[in-house]
């Protein structure tokens, strides 16, 4: 099949080119931005009958259970399994000194459960770390009692929780088999960031101000709980896992066992009950599969590891650590140098520097900023929730302290470094008609339609200063990010047009997150296509290759959007040169096309309906102009009764979009949508006790293609905010080092009662790389709203509260009530 | 979960037989709520041999007006407690106890019987796997007295002085505020006289003693009563401090007072200085902070619960007001 030479060229360009806006958007929408399309996961999910990997039953399937370390830090040395290999019903015990084993090159480079040099470790370096064994047994109450039985001698070593102490050179170690020279992992890139000259801005400043924060680990912890199942089909490994990006795992376990080829690993994603881009967003959720893999082989039965509850609340989210902010700034507003160093817990990932977005969204000309990864005896923080919770966490208390030194409205500081690069708005909007965007001032819309929303102007006091009638002292609070969703990643799509009835079936590989990416989908292709949204379906959990970007905010639809978008004009192409032209040949001759005489481009296609654009009653369904070739699939009975109808071929395309999106230093894109968000808040003064009673969100989300999803994340945002600013930590225990809260009662997460009205406002200036100008929304409000807490309580109490979650210990004692 | 034997019990004498036979290895299973995630987490040392299932004893759920009192069956569920128009009206602080009890779902399973006989709050006893071996396991110590006690006792503790867990109940502090009485298979207790600390226990019961039903007085002329709690969360969330009052007024004067905390000791707390401040007196703002004061007076809180004290000071206050319509 070929297409014009001229299209092909215009799509080669639009593949490649990620700087711009969208230089050929549709002229009107018909599903894209239309409310209400009913979810396509909806049904399944709600009636219960939507299948897990922890629903998964093989035949003959065993169960896998970890041997869980009871120290923080220690070494085994002696373990006896003799006991647990010969208790009824277990069929196998791995034990780390196992020769097969192997190391932690076997999976992938961030190895281990938790970061140990092996798959499955000999030492631990946390409480609650999976060591020592694994058990497989005929159910996973045996296996779990087999472990009991497992005798070890232990080596216990000292150990750090805090990750300032640890950083002290004289600290004991965290981690010697790794980190043999102190517990910071220098990791080059993203450890330092920096523009200007600080030392010059804060010499220029009219006041500088230095202040210290700190945030607490909270984690990932999701309904289901981590999972995956091994089965051999002959040398073919068949894998249902429960994890976000599942063609990495599949692209490791090519590697495994000598080299298994791609097409001989089929690899089920199935509905996924939330991780939150936690504890199955990266290699280290190999190690059990490993072991499950190495025991299917042992006992030649499908094995299936599970993760107790406890065991998924170790590791938490990148903004764990303790932070220290240098301010310089004027009497008018503009801040001048800002300089911050972020001591940052057990981060696997590059961490994202705390002044990033202070780098990307304002125009302070002196920048330094610096993370030091510290290991201390505590799980992993990787991107639970986002990678940007440090940066849009320092934007807020610096944004608020400044504001409150001055006396100025918040907003108004805002507006006023509002820019991006270190460079102010001018510099700004000549970047956005450079790149083909109409000028907009995004955040100027946000807070206009937010400060209307709010009543900010009525709302806003000076800080301590409003008691209300019950007693309570009243508070508002403001911030301001810039929207992202263009970071880096690829997606892959394709569309199959079906025979017989000319419904499109889009096919992409990827995991549910919950958002309904693939409604968006569907809008985008139907659009494009000019087919009715309810003839568009996608089956996410369809194992069909082409591997998609995880639908996160980090990077969905500005490239899942544009693969979509590729693959349905592809398509479109393809339908109207097959209805055009003459498309086989038998004995009996060639088929006429279903509209002769004509060219692709005299047709369109609109309702799932082909037509002649001359003539529009001229027109053909695309379930009549497949289905002559289709009713009698890979037999024709009109072939072979001499009937001459018309054909088709095989109506397929592909596309992909790949991104390096905003981290690249190299071409960076500046940002140029916003988001505002307005917290309300009520203290009582005797208790303690925070009460969010308002909340409004605008986000400028550039374009929404699936508004009902952009609302949800709006909402979810929220609750989640509200939720890890008042509440979620993970407690360890200071003298033994033991996770305390490993469960969902004293892990408190926030529930609709937590939280009053949220107001949910979208902008659309169309000025994201996206496709149709849209930037993402999912993680923004999760990672900007928990900051927002922090101004709101302020201007409540009068005092400040630098260390998060905001709990009513920390009220009463800002408030010399203990 | 490990394999366990599971009995349906028919009758309280057949339940009392079963868990005669079996002794400490036997638990007692109605609701579950807490029973199954104690068992999942295999928190203490030793694992049932077998649950004794008294859901299945008929007649064991209900709420009725006789001679003079309230009767509720033990196996009557809390969410049925919490709407009971007559409980409502005439025993506000059960009612508003039962009503903000764990989350609507528990609320639905949960009994008002295991509510009260419901094990100890404290992680380090809750670790999984019995990973703390303390004194309430017979163990050597307390883990929480050095360690972080933001959720235990602010009146010391007990079993040698060592154990500083709560108790975590809800309805407790009402029914002892209401001045309730337990009747069990073999006797009739006062549900102040109820609890008690030892290890692995948290009541008086015996090993083969049943709740079988809860007694509570009519209030006499002139009284009110309210039930105050605070937790972090507003469902699904056990109590930092929860407080009920129950107030008798001649004229406008306190003719009568109790005032019971709770999960900010080992027991619930009667507060009985907080009883003496109101006696006699007309309530007001100034009388019931006095009586929040005297109410925490013994307080002796730990390295990181001393709000706890603030907020029990509070929630006497306001439990003490509510019953007056402030």
């Amino acid at each position: 099949m070929s297409t014009h030479p001229e299209n092909q060229t215009a799509r080669a360009l639009e593949l490649l080119d990620n700087l711009k806006a969208d230089m050929s958007p549709l002229k009107e929408y018909k599903h894209i931005g239309v409310k209400g399309p009913r979810r396509i996961d909806g049904l399944a999910k709600a009636s219960g009958q939507a299948d897990y990997t922890m629903d998964v039953q093989v035949p003959g399937m065993l169960y896998m259970r970890f041997l869980m370390s009871p120290y923080p830090h220690a070494k085994i040395l002696k373990m006896d399994t003799g006991k647990a290999a010969r208790l009824a019903g277990v069929r196998n015990v791995l034990r780390f000194d196992d020769p097969e084993v192997g190391k932690e090159e076997i999976i992938g480079k961030v190895a281990g459960f938790f970061g140990s040099d092996r798959p499955l470790s000999g030492v631990a370096h946390m409480e609650g770390e999976l060591v020592g064994a694994a058990v497989t047994a005929d159910s996973e109450a045996i296996a779990e009692e087999a472990l009991a039985l497992i005798e070890i001698d232990w080596e216990e070593r000292p150990f750090m929780l805090d990750p300032v102490a640890a950083s002290d050179p004289a600290a004991p170690l965290t981690f010697p088999e790794r980190y043999i020279d102190g517990n910071h992992w220098n990791r080059g890139a993203y450890d330092e960031l920096a523009h200007g000259d600080v030392k010059k801005g804060f010499a220029a400043a009219d006041k500088v101000i230095e202040f210290k924060f700190s945030r607490t680990a909270n984690t990932w912890v999701g309904p289901e709980r981590p999972c995956g199942v091994w089965k051999w089909n002959g040398d073919c490994p068949e894998i249902w896992l429960k994890h976000q990006r599942v063609h990495l795992p599949k692209s490791r376990i090519s590697q495994w066992f000598g080299g298994i080829p791609m097409n001989k690993i089929q690899i089920h994603s199935l509905y996924q009950g939330a991780s939150f881009g936690g504890w199955c967003q990266v290699d280290w959720n190999l190690g059990p599969l490993w072991c499950a893999a190495l025991v299917s082989k042992r006992t030649g039965r499908p094995v299936k590891y599970i993760f107790n509850r406890r065991e998924d609340f170790f590791g938490g989210s990148m903004d764990e650590g303790v932070y220290f902010v240098k301010v310089g700034f004027n009497k008018d507003g503009s801040i001048t140098a800002v300089e911050a160093t972020l001591y940052q817990v057990n981060a696997i990932w590059p961490v994202f520097n705390p002044v990033l977005h202070l780098h990307d969204n304002t125009t302070i000309p002196h920048l330094k900023g610096q993370c030091k990864s510290i290991w201390v005896n505590k799980g992993h923080t990787v991107p639970t929730r986002c990678e940007m919770l440090p940066p849009v966490l320092t934007q807020t208390m610096i944004f608020d302290r400044v504001a409150a030194e001055l006396g100025m409205d918040p907003i108004e500081l805002a507006l006023k470094n509002d820019g991006a690069m270190g460079h102010d708005m001018a510099w700004v909007n000549e970047e956005k008609k450079q790149r083909g965007f109409q000028v907009r001032d995004s955040l100027k819309e946000c807070v206009e339609k937010g400060k209307a929303e709010f009543k900010w102007d009525e709302s806003w006091h000076k800080p301590g200063a409003r008691k209300l009638p019950n007693g309570r002292l009243h508070g508002v609070g403001f911030t301001w990010a810039h929207e992202w969703d263009d970071s880096c990643g690829s997606g892959e799509f394709a569309i199959r047009i079906e025979r017989t009835d000319g419904t499109a079936s889009l096919l992409a590989t990827g995991a549910d997150n919950g958002v309904d990416a693939e409604n968006t989908y569907c809008q985008i292709a139907a659009d494009e296509i000019g087919l009715r949204l309810e003839d568009v379906h996608y089956n996410p959990q369809q194992y069909v290759g082409f591997y998609r970007m995880t639908p996160d905010s980090s990077t969905n639809m500005s490239v899942n959007g544009w693969a979509v978008r590729h693959a349905a004009r592809i398509l479109k192409e393809k339908i109207l040169e097959s209805a055009t032209g003459p498309t086989a040949l038998t004995q009996r001759g060639g088929y006429q096309p279903a509209f002769p005489d004509t060219s692709p481009q005299d047709l369109d296609i609109q309702d799932s309906h082909i037509f002649l654009k001359s003539d529009p009653e001229r027109r053909m369904s695309l379930a009549d102009f497949v289905r002559m070739a289709g009713e009698s699939g890979c037999f024709s009975t009109d072939e072979f009764l001499g009937v001459r109808t018309a054909w088709s071929e095989p109506l397929f395309a592909s596309s992909y979009h790949v991104q390096y999106g905003a981290y690249n230093p190299v071409n960076p894109r500046p940002r140029f949508c916003r988001q505002a968000h307005f917290m309300e808040v009520e203290v009582d003064t005797e208790t303690g006790e925070i009460f969010v009673t308002r909340i409004v969100n605008v986000n400028d989300v550039g374009k929404a293609i699936n508004r009902m999803s952009c609302e949800g994340q709006q909402y979810g945002g929220s609750i989640m905010g509200v939720s890890r600013a008042k509440f979620e930590e993970v407690v360890h225990d200071p003298v033994t080092g033991v996770m305390l809260n490993g469960n969902l009662i004293d892990y408190k997460i926030a529930t609709m009662q937590d939280l009053g009205p949220v107001s949910t406002i979208l902008v659309e200036t169309g000025m994201g790389y996206g496709p149709y100008g849209l930037i993402g929304v999912g993680e923004d409000i999760g990672t900007v709203v928990p900051g927002l807490m922090a101004p709101a309580v302020f201007n409540a109490i009068g005092v400040r509260i630098d260390d998060f979650p905001i709990t009513p210990d920390k009220i009463l004692k800002a408030l010399g009530k203990i | 979960m490990k394999e366990f034997k599971h009995f349906n019990a028919y009758s309280i004498e057949e339940a009392v037989s079963l868990l005669g036979r079996y002794g400490e290895r036997a638990c007692i299973i109605a609701g579950g709520t807490d029973l199954l995630g104690k068992m999942k987490d295999a928190i203490l040392p030793a694992y049932p041999e077998a649950l004794v299932n008294i859901k299945t004893i008929p007649g064991l759920s209900y709420i009725k007006e006789d001679g003079g009192m309230l009767k509720i069956g033990a196996l009557t569920v809390l969410s049925e407690i919490a709407h009971s128009e007559v409980v409502r009206s005439h025993w506000p602080a059960l009612a508003q106890a039962a009503c903000r009890t764990a989350s609507p779902h528990i609320r639905d399973m949960g009994t008002i019987a295991g509510n009260l006989c419901q094990d100890i709050r404290c992680w380090y006893y809750r670790n999984q796997n019995n990973r703390f071996s303390c004194l309430r396991k017979k163990g050597g110590r307390c883990y929480a007295i050095k360690g972080d006690n933001r959720y235990h006792s602010i009146f010391g503790g007990s079993v040698s002085g060592g154990c500083l867990a709560v108790h975590p109940s809800d309805t407790a502090p009402a029914l002892i505020a209401l001045d309730a009485k337990i009747k069990t298979s073999g006797r009739t207790l006062d549900a102040r006289d109820f609890f008690e600390v030892k290890p692995v226990k948290t009541t008086v019961l015996k090993a083969d003693e049943i709740v079988t039903e809860i007694q509570v007085p009519e209030p006499a002329a002139g009284t009110t009563s309210a039930f105050l709690k605070f937790a972090l969360r507003k469902s699904i969330d056990f109590p930092i401090v929860n407080c009920a009052a129950m107030i008798t007024l001649k004229g406008d004067r306190v003719a009568a007072a109790r005032i019971c905390l709770n999960a900010v000791s080992v027991v619930p707390y009667r507060a009985a200085a907080a009883e003496q401040v109101v006696m006699g007196k007309s309530l007001d703002e100034a009388v019931a902070e006095e009586a929040g004061k005297a109410a925490v007076s013994e307080a002796k809180p730990l390295e990181h619960n001393k709000y706890m004290v603030a907020i029990a000071r509070t929630l006497v206050k306001r439990s003490i007001l509510a019953c007056v319509g402030r």
